[in-house]
């Protein structure tokens, strides 16, 4: 019954479903302010139904097979895309009883599932036989071979601080000076994470006004809407990696529980928006030049000051 | 000046002339001769041509060549002359595209205007019009539009049907292992416009770009000559909307000049004041779109939301916040009442409280610097080759802007300098576009002030000084007029006819065409993150790039 409910309603589909629609919406309300506009505003309280119609429209609207593809590589990859991308969600520690999945590798299962995502978004561009999908897919591989080395190298450092792979653990050990300690790999994992996610100033795989639309270019309807709900299932699992990773996760001030770790990802998303309204995007050989000559080695560095202070500064190994 | 003189008297000459402050005027006798004067002229300082103009004389069964020769330096130019025969098959002249670079897309619309053939010109393709139009010569007098516009069906069938071919063209040549493609970026691309760049490029490295431009041909040269002086102005300011005003100033200065008649005192600052209210709309939509062409969306809301400000005063002056037709010959159409400049004043203080933000994170952008200060750099000796102007030439160095080396309406009392940057890169041109908006600012400021000492003092009645009579019939002439627009400078050649009604031919020579040519010589051999930021960099509206 637990496990229904789980997979229904909290943490699955029907969370993902709000947090898509929420989220979506809070973007284009919170991106109007820095742009000085309204954004949306007619559909509900602050236009809060509008990211609603958005998805009806999109679940009602013809989606377009292009000729020329195979079909069933074409509309197969956005229903992968969107099941590995949820998939996450399940080893995520939400409450202090709520994880779907407790396992003793969940961050290894974490890294791992938000690492394959790319991989089926290059396929979809390699699917739909349009010169602009294969280049934003091209784009896809070599951003992500080059971002995610520092995102699990990042990643890793809290396991290596507190000698586990087990999420749950991890926040429950965690505290003020450890959050002091992993704030350099917070940093490293917040960059590597724009990478991952195809936010400014590396949105370069949908550079709009480059290639179109990149790897969605051919994609309507329906299957645009999984991709799209793939991408924001994957916001979730790495924002709320990052809270449940750095921040402490659902650890609050004077109480514990889910809006502490809501608040923390609503933080990440909020800071990376801004990011998003004053910095213009950078070019492929920028964004491979930053990511091997600084952020990998920084984040071999960073590895190295958290073994440095798990030794000298909280009491050696254990 | 004198120099000039002299070259041209060494040839059979019909009359040798000064025209205006900075103009001689000559018209040679023997159409052959055209090369070996431009080359003269060419070594004399004059490396700049600014447009080629043709004129078909149909009753006297001649075509007038015109040739607008500059020095962006010294600011001597010269306006050469020639008759070429009318028959399709002898008319033929000898191409300056071999010395002047910046000819090439000149002759070439020429060439499908008018069906006149450059000798030896490289790339002697039509331009600007479609494939329909392809061995007609739509702007001859003779040429019979609603015989061309009856077949409408088979009109669009040569296109579709060429646009095939050349789609089964694109991949041939292309070996089966080569990595090698065509990619069509726009008509219908998010950052293009209605222009199409063939891009051959070699997975991300483009190695050469072909523009494809007339997507927005609305044949306005051609349009203006069915209507009346007056009608006329709708569709010079459709040149480009964004800067409507200064394009309507240009054609007005010519027809005045030809109708003989000297406008008010407020009338000229009132031209100073809308073109800078103008120039201002028209600047902060460019630098919205250098950054909108880097993904950043930001700018162009910001200036966006300044920009309504000043649209707000053209509406209450005008009516219209776009397509104004505010300025008319004899003056400007409406009179000037308080309220109008409080509402002015607004759109100041708004820009003065801003601009400091726009310029700590958007001027200063260090992700923007690293992105933009190493491309697209153009040198001064590409701006006087290619006849470039406006604000790309400035960026790079070249103190060049018709409102001081040719000054009109009130400019010559206008406290103003040059607006140059050093090393004409994407960069120093976003940076030139705000340092010429801060400029404008200035120059608002001090024809408001001019303005209102002049209605307290009682010299300017602004209800009524607005207008001069100007007669409705035109005598026979012809005049050029240059005026400093918001991308460059806009040359506006009329030819009028004996009790004229309408303007006979309308020649305007706009910034952006020079411009887009520049595309392929920048952009071989870089990447395509590049192609949005130069073409962002170079400020072009296909707006006066077809016309």
């Amino acid at each position: 019954m637990e496990m229904i409910f789980n997979i229904v309603v909290f943490p699955g589909i029907l969370y993902i479903l709000l947090w898509t629609v929420a989220l979506f919406w809070f973007f284009r309300k919170f991106m109007a302010a820095l742009h000085k506009r309204v954004g949306p505003s007619f559909n509900g309280p602050a236009g809060s139904y509008q990211t609603l119609f958005d998805l009806s429209k999109l679940l009602t609207k013809e989606s377009i097979t292009p000729d020329g593809v195979n079909p069933y590589l074409f509309s197969i990859m956005p229903i992968l895309a969107a099941t590995i991308a949820i998939v996450p969600t399940a080893v995520i520690p939400w409450t202090e009883y709520v994880t779907v999945v407790k396992s003793e590798y969940s961050l290894l299962a974490l890294v791992v599932l938000i690492g394959i995502e790319p991989f089926l978004l290059f396929l979809t561009g390699f699917g739909s036989n349009n010169k602009y999908s294969f280049l934003g897919g091209i784009r896809v591989l070599t951003q992500m071979i080059s971002m995610e080395t520092a995102f699990f190298l990042s990643a890793l450092s809290p396991a290596l601080l507190f000698g586990t792979l087990s999420l749950t653990s991890i926040v429950e050990q965690s505290s003020f000076v450890s959050f002091i300690i992993l704030l350099p790999g917070f940093m490293l994992y917040f960059i590597a994470l724009l990478g991952l996610l195809d936010q400014p100033p590396f949105n370069i795989p949908d550079a709009e006004q480059e290639i179109v639309y990149g790897f969605y270019t051919e994609y309507s309807g329906t299957n645009y809407f999984l991709l799209k709900l793939a991408e924001f299932a994957e916001f979730m699992a790495v924002f709320a990696g990052a809270a449940t990773l750095f921040l402490g996760g659902y650890k609050g001030l004077l109480f514990d529980g889910y809006s502490f770790l809501f608040l923390k990802m609503l933080l990440i998303a909020m800071l990376m928006m801004a990011i998003r309204a004053a910095t213009p995007r950078i070019t492929m050989k920028q964004m491979l030049n930053f990511s091997w000559s600084y952020l990998v080695p920084l984040s071999l560095l960073n590895a190295a000051w958290i073994m440095f202070a798990k030794i000298f500064l909280i009491g050696g190994v254990s | 000046m004198l120099k000039i003189k002299e070259i041209l008297q060494e040839f059979n000459t019909e009359y040798i002339e000064d025209y205006k402050t900075t103009w001689v005027k000559a018209k040679i006798k023997d159409a052959t001769d055209i090369a070996v004067v431009a080359q003269r002229l060419k070594k004399n300082g004059l490396r700049t041509i600014a447009t080629i103009s043709p004129t078909d004389f149909i009753d006297e069964n001649k075509i007038e060549m015109n040739y607008f020769f500059e020095d962006l330096i010294t600011k001597r130019n010269c306006w050469l002359k020639c008759d070429i025969p009318r028959e399709l098959e002898q008319c033929k002249i000898e191409s300056l595209t071999p010395f002047f670079k910046g000819a090439n897309w000149h002759e070439r619309e020429a060439f499908s205007m008018f069906g006149v053939k450059f000798i030896n010109h490289p790339d002697l393709r039509p331009i600007i019009v479609s494939q329909d139009f392809y061995d007609k010569t739509p702007f001859r007098k003779d040429f019979d539009w609603d015989a061309h516009e009856a077949d409408t069906l088979k009109n669009i069938q040569t296109i579709v049907d060429a646009f095939k071919d050349e789609e089964d063209e694109n991949d041939k040549g292309i070996g089966e292992d080569s990595s090698e493609t065509v990619l069509n970026w726009g008509p219908t691309h998010p950052a293009s416009g209605p222009i199409r760049l063939k891009v051959h490029c070699d997975g991300e490295d483009v190695i050469g770009i072909d523009p494809d431009i007339g997507f927005v041909w609305r044949a306005l040269e051609h349009l203006v000559t069915k209507k009346d002086f007056i009608g006329a102005i709708v569709a010079v300011e459709r040149l480009c909307f964004m800067d409507n005003i200064n394009s309507m100033v240009g054609y007005v200065q010519a027809v005045e000049e030809i109708a003989d008649v000297e406008i008010t005192e407020f009338a000229k600052w009132m031209r100073v004041l809308l073109g800078e209210v103008s120039r201002i709309s028209s600047h902060a939509m460019g630098m919205g779109g250098f950054y909108n062409a880097l993904g950043l969306h930001t700018v162009a809301m910001w200036n966006m939301d300044i920009r309504e400000f000043f649209l707000d005063f053209l509406e209450s002056y005008s009516g219209a916040r776009i397509a104004t037709a505010a300025i008319e010959p004899g003056g400007v159409r409406y009179g000037l009442q308080e309220n109008m400049l409080k509402e002015l004043q607004l759109g100041l203080d708004k820009f003065d409280n801003t601009k400091e933000d726009i310029k700590a994170i958007f001027i200063n952008n260090p992700t923007m610097k690293m992105r933009a200060s190493k491309q697209g750099i153009i040198s001064p000796d590409m701006v006087e080759d290619y006849s470039l102007c406006g604000v790309v030439a400035r960026s790079s160095g070249v103190k060049v802007d018709v409102r001081i080396d040719e000054p009109y309406a009130a400019y010559d009392q206008v406290k103003m300098d040059y607006v140059v940057q050093k090393d004409g890169s994407a960069k120093d041109r976003l940076v030139n576009l705000f340092e010429e908006l801060e400029q404008s600012i200035d120059i608002i400021k001090q024809a408001k002030k001019h303005i209102e000492v002049g209605i307290a003092s009682g010299k300017f009645n602004p209800t009524k000084d607005h207008m001069v009579k100007v007669p409705k019939k035109l005598p026979k002439g012809e005049a050029i007029s240059r005026v400093e627009w918001s991308r460059g400078e806009v040359l506006m050649h009329l030819v009028t006819q004996e009790k004229a009604t309408s303007p006979y031919r309308l020649k305007m020579k706009a910034p952006s065409f020079n411009h887009t040519m520049m595309l392929d010589k920048l952009l071989a051999g870089q990447t395509l993150s590049d192609i949005p930021l130069i073409f962002g960099s170079l400020y072009i509206c296909q707006g006066d790039l077809d016309r």
